[in-house]
């Protein structure tokens, strides 16, 4: 399974909903599967950061659906955030995790996952995320972006994917610094708010 | 923590418009993490490491509401590298809120370290703060600690140390 295919996937299933992403290649595949969603995407966040700064934003907008589209390394550097969304179960947060048992940007060496015994949506499950599975087809990621994008409680799915990145596709331009401005004016924009207004003086 | 200086912290808080607080527990904040649970206007998030912490408060920066991260000067340590990420990258501030331990008169060998590392990680950081050592300048401090990081859209930090925490 290819990435890029589920996010042509989940993308087709997004329209008012904000994402927050990995740095890495899943940066210029997200940034061409879901074109329309460009403004609604934070790209680019650390490891250990993606989940906990989407379930920040899902606390802070409960009425607006929040996806975190996270990635196996990102995941395994802070477990902890499972437990937290296990006994805080927000009921906005749709938690994508691609892995493909890599560090991919760095040339490939493996994660933790690719050894076969470390399952991503079992600690999730133990963590008291009741919703988290592992899709290993399309037909199924698909099915999981249909219920966990509807879900009221939080919703995992571990998406084992091939290591390959999407050949021929268009680069991302855009530092952290703009992309935060570029997602910060989409949400006042879109949320009728003001979040970075102007100094008491020009 | 005196019951007087907890009202000191939720008074300048709830002035700052903080509507969540992120925390791991410690022991010289003991008193303020049952006070700000039971606060009605702040919502509360026990985290599991302060830099999962840090990083919901990022997050909670993108929706326009404002957080605060209260912890242990140690978890200033555990947050370095999301601090780093989130505010020198993308300009993501997190204002925090943290006891000083290992200040003049701790009397445990194992804060040592949180007092020798607090101050020059911050420098590091490049991130303002204040000790506070007075309960009457808490609630200003914390005030003025917003209104920095949100000129500046960089972290800023307040740590309480002297006869606020002892």
């Amino acid at each position: 399974m290819k990435r890029f295919d589920c996010m042509t996937r989940l993308a087709t299933r997004l329209s008012d909903e904000l994402v927050i992403l990995s740095l890495g290649a899943s940066v210029d595949e997200w940034y061409n599967a879901a074109p329309h969603m460009r403004e609604a995407s934070l790209f680019q966040q650390q490891l250990g950061c993606v989940t906990p700064q989407a379930f920040g934003l899902a606390v802070g907008l409960p009425d607006r659906r929040i996806i975190s589209l996270d990635t196996d390394g990102g995941l395994l550097f802070n477990l902890g955030i499972l437990a937290t969304l296990g006994n805080e179960q927000p009921k906005n947060l749709f938690v994508v995790v691609w892995d493909n048992e890599q560090y991919q940007s760095i040339g490939g060496p493996k994660t933790h996952t690719a050894s076969g015994r470390v399952d991503l949506a079992g600690i999730a499950r133990a963590s008291g995320i009741d919703h988290a599975y592992t899709a290993t087809t399309l037909e199924e990621f698909d099915a999981h972006c249909a219920a966990g994008l509807n879900a009221d409680v939080p919703y995992v799915v571990v998406a084992k994917v091939s290591g390959t990145v999407q050949p021929e596709i268009k680069r991302k331009h855009s530092d952290g610094r703009e992309d935060k401005y570029i997602f910060v004016r989409h949400v006042e924009k879109t949320e009728g708010i003001t979040i970075m207004g102007p100094s008491e003086h020009n | 923590m005196q019951q007087s200086a907890v009202e000191a912290v939720i008074r300048g808080l709830k002035r700052a418009g903080v509507t969540l607080v992120c925390y791991l527990p410690d022991s010289l904040f003991k008193e303020l993490y049952p006070a700000l649970d039971a606060d009605p206007d702040i919502r509360t998030i026990q985290v599991t490491n302060e830099g999962e912490g840090a990083a919901i408060c990022g997050g909670l920066f993108l929706s326009g509401q404002r957080a605060a991260l209260v912890m242990e000067n140690s978890g200033l340590r555990a947050s370095v590298e999301p601090l780093s990420r989130m505010g020198l990258g993308a300009g993501i501030p997190v204002v925090m809120l943290m006891s000083y331990r290992g200040d003049m008169g701790e009397n445990n060998w194992w804060a040592v370290p949180h007092g020798i590392t607090m101050e020059p990680i911050l420098k590091a950081l490049r991130i303002p703060y204040t000790v506070e050592r007075d309960e009457a300048d808490i609630e200003q401090a914390i005030v003025n600690a917003y209104e920095l990081a949100y000129s500046s859209y960089y972290h800023t930090a307040v740590a309480l140390s002297g006869s606020i925490v002892r």
